[in-house]
């Protein structure tokens, strides 16, 4: 099925690359997740209530 | 520091609103009629202009850019403003926003069915439309970026990264995907042939689907969803994760439109590996979605709004789920081609985009009028009869993609086709689609009860144009309140050009990995040499088969499993498409594949079925084209069109350009006497000897052929 990159003079760096720009990006999202703390979190998921001052009309 | 006081801007809400209520109904009518043109093909009303394969490329883009964008533009607008404190940038660049939007869709329902058209899906406006879509782009990035500039709110909430990742990528992709040369003014061919222009059309077409009908509604439900639910979204985290994931991961999934055709095989099993990965992202954003009304479910009882959002996220997640599996090449190899695809498509559109659309309609118009609903009870209504549309329209399409899949690879005992005739596999099916347009009529109705119940709620109130609203400005440089806080994230996120940069380079890496190679290594498209530019007739006639739309009926690329080239000959090589600007493989097949179809039959047997397709296929839906014998066929723009060809590199003579109307007017002279013998007088010069002189020529070069063509599967 891979035929064609026999033909690909120094593919295997192309493909190694890719791959390893794959694995390095997940590490990165996942290292920044784990050191994320609590008090941002909590903060950031507010931030759609901070205008709220409930009005007549939007109470249903 | 002072409190300062602002307004946020309604009045643009309101008015993309409005936009998304008219072109929805106006989107939505033309697609019940391109799916009752299937059973019933003389609901073209006998005229060029409404004939299928003209106004599908009307109803696709007039739901997708028309009733979503707006409907985009609409969620946008209110969330922006309020997530970041701040009225829009400027109310002259929301504007011309506005109304250049409209201009441009109205541009769409001109052109689309006088036949100006490019002939890639969900990209068929032609040049001059593909400019003014960019220009429009950009005036909504500088409005966006504006008042993301001069926010009053340090951090850019999750909604607004997926609003970023919407501008940026949909920018690209619309770029990579208009590299035309125009031909004169709104004719155009695409710099990229074959192969190579199909992968970059699917990339597109896979990206559209992702950066416009998914990311900007998922930054929409991270808005309202935790507003209408009254509590935060479930895990701010695990929105991170979703939103990086899925921008990263869905750019590489395009090759799945393009499994088994000749497009190199890496690229194929690529595209199917990241689309498995796309359901952990995609299904990240469900679960958070439908957990964030942990503990309100009682609330989905009573609130219609709710409701909408519930069956939204939950087709999401069917669309999501269905889609990797679809990529799968054993389900593909069954599924593709067939009415599956329409009803997976569907699925998402009319639940997921539709559904979360009238969700956040119903929510957003009587805030901004300061009012309550008209009536909640029609709100219900519309909710179950919306719902039943869409089953009534997914089922019968599912069954009729099955039957027809399994029909096409249905052998004999002896090892013949059992349905060699393809029209028994369509006729089959028919029962499905008249089903379908029931479930159709059922959404349709839905929305214009919406339309109704909304504009009484208009009607009855004031508009909010300016509604008030204070909050402290930012300071002028942020200093961290603690050195923790110096995350790259939370940097990030507040610094929208760096964010905007970062996501751009992390959607681009997916398509340059699967593009570089297919572009730059020879061995990926193997040459064959009996393979020869189209002349001037064939050309021409195969301009009026994009003019027509026939490609969305008829793919042009056999696949190679052994029900195929039974019934069409030869599986379709890399090489045959050399010189297809654009290429015209086709997604879904309405009618019979074509791409061996020259020599198939005589030139009277074309012409006959051109103009009466029952008199030579009893029972066929195809409708007919009596306006190829009336029309003459315009040669003026002969020369322009070797020459542009010329410049894309194929590879006419020197000079042949002076030459190659009187190479045309031989070839037709040929076909009209052959005609003649048949007794059917027609003038040499009319559109229908070019269409035949095209068919007729259609996947024969390589039978010419004398050396083995490379495999590269």
């Amino acid at each position: 099925m891979f035929n064609q990159i026999k033909d690909l003079a120094g593919g295997e760096i192309y493909l190694v690359t890719s791959l390893l720009m794959f694995m390095l990006f997940f590490v990165i999202v996942g290292v920044y997740l784990f050191k994320l703390s609590k008090n941002h979190i909590k903060t950031m998921s507010e931030i759609p209530f901070q205008d709220h001052k409930t009005k007549p009309y939007e109470e249903d | 520091m002072q409190l300062e006081k602002f307004t946020y801007d309604n009045r643009i809400v309101r008015n993309f609103g409005i936009a998304t209520l008219v072109w929805g109904i106006i989107g939505m009518t033309v697609g019940l009629l391109v799916a009752m043109q299937l059973f019933k093909p003389a609901m073209n009303m006998g005229s060029q202009y409404t004939t299928f394969g003209r106004i599908r490329p009307l109803h696709t883009n007039a739901v997708i850019f028309a009733f979503v964008g707006n409907a985009i533009f609409m969620g946008v607008y209110y969330s922006l403003q309020r997530l970041l404190k701040a009225r829009m940038f400027s109310d002259t660049l929301s504007k011309i926003h506005f109304w250049g939007w409209q201009l441009i869709i109205l541009s769409a329902v001109i052109t689309l069915p006088l036949g100006f058209t490019t002939s890639h899906e969900y990209a068929e406006l032609e040049w001059p439309i593909d400019i003014a879509i960019t220009l429009i782009w950009v005036v909504f990035g500088i409005n966006m970026f504006g008042t993301i500039i001069k926010r009053r709110e340090h951090h850019l909430y999750v909604a607004i990264w997926f609003y970023i990742a919407t501008f940026v990528t949909i920018a690209v992709l619309h770029i990579v995907n208009s590299f035309e040369l125009p031909v004169s003014f709104m004719k155009s061919y695409y710099l990229y042939a074959g192969v190579q222009d199909a992968l970059v059309q699917w990339w597109y077409g896979h990206n559209a689907v992702a950066f416009f009908l998914t990311t900007p509604y998922l930054g929409m439900m991270y808005y309202f969803l935790p507003k209408m639910a009254g509590r935060p979204v479930y895990s701010y985290k695990l929105s991170i994760l979703h939103f990086w994931s899925l921008i990263f991961i869905y750019i590489w999934a395009g090759p799945h439109h393009l499994l088994y055709t000749s497009l190199p095989g890496w690229a194929q099993s690529l595209g199917v590996a990241f689309s498995i990965m796309l359901i952990a992202p995609s299904w990240g954003g469900m679960i958070n979605g439908l957990l964030t009304l942990r503990g309100a479910w009682d609330k989905v009882r009573e609130d219609v709004t709710l409701k909408f959002m519930v069956v939204a996220l939950t087709a999401y997640g069917m669309a999501t789920f269905e889609g990797p599996m679809l990529s799968l090449k054993q389900i593909n190899g069954v599924a593709h081609f067939t009415d599956w695809i329409v009803a997976h498509v569907h699925v998402g559109a009319l639940g997921w985009n539709g559904f979360l659309t009238f969700g956040i309609l119903y929510w957003l118009i009587p805030r901004i009028y300061k009012t309550e609903l008209y009536s909640k009870k029609l709100a219900g209504f519309h909710f179950w009869i919306g719902t039943l549309g869409i089953l009534f329209y997914a089922i019968p399409m599912y069954w009729a993609g099955f039957t027809q899949g399994l029909m096409w690879k249905e052998f004999t005992a002896e090892g013949l086709l059992k349905y060699p005739n393809f029209l028994a596999t369509t006729l089959q099916i028919i029962p499905m689609h008249v089903l379908r347009s029931i479930g159709g009529t059922l959404y349709l109705a839905g929305v214009i009860v919406m339309t109704y119940n909304l504009a009484k709620t208009m009607l009855g109130a004031k508009l909010v144009a300016n509604e008030a609203a204070e909050a402290m400005p930012l300071p002028k440089i942020v200093v961290d309140s603690s050195p923790a806080d110096k995350a790259w994230h939370r940097v990030l996120e507040r610094k929208p050009m760096k964010f905007m940069v970062l996501s751009l380079i992390i959607i681009l890496i997916g398509g340059m990995v699967e593009m570089m190679p297919t572009f730059t290594i020879q061995s990926n498209v193997p040459t064959i040499a009996s393979v020869k530019p189209y002349t001037a007739l064939e050309l021409q006639g195969r301009d009026l088969y994009i003019r027509e739309g026939c490609v969305n009926c008829h793919s042009q690329t056999v696949r190679p499993f052994r029900s195929e080239t039974e019934r069409y000959g030869e599986y379709s090589k890399a090489g045959e498409f050399v010189y297809d600007h654009p290429f015209l493989w086709g997604s879904k097949r309405t009618g019979p594949d074509l791409h061996r179809v020259g020599g198939k039959y005589s030139d009277a047997w074309h012409y006959n079925h051109l103009v009466d397709p029952t008199s030579m296929s009893p029972g066929s839906i195809m409708p007919p084209y009596p306006w190829l014998i009336e029309q003459k066929l315009d040669i003026n723009t002969t020369a322009s069109k070797i020459r542009a060809m010329q410049t894309l590199g194929v590879p006419y003579p020197e000079g042949y350009d002076k030459q190659a109307n009187e190479d045309l007017k031989i070839q037709a002279e040929k076909i009209a006497a052959d005609l003649k013998q048949n007794n059917i007088k027609v003038k040499s010069d009319r559109e229908i000897v070019a269409i035949i002189a095209y068919l007729q020529r259609l996947g024969t070069d390589i039978k010419a052929n004398k050396e083995t063509i490379p495999s590269n599967q």
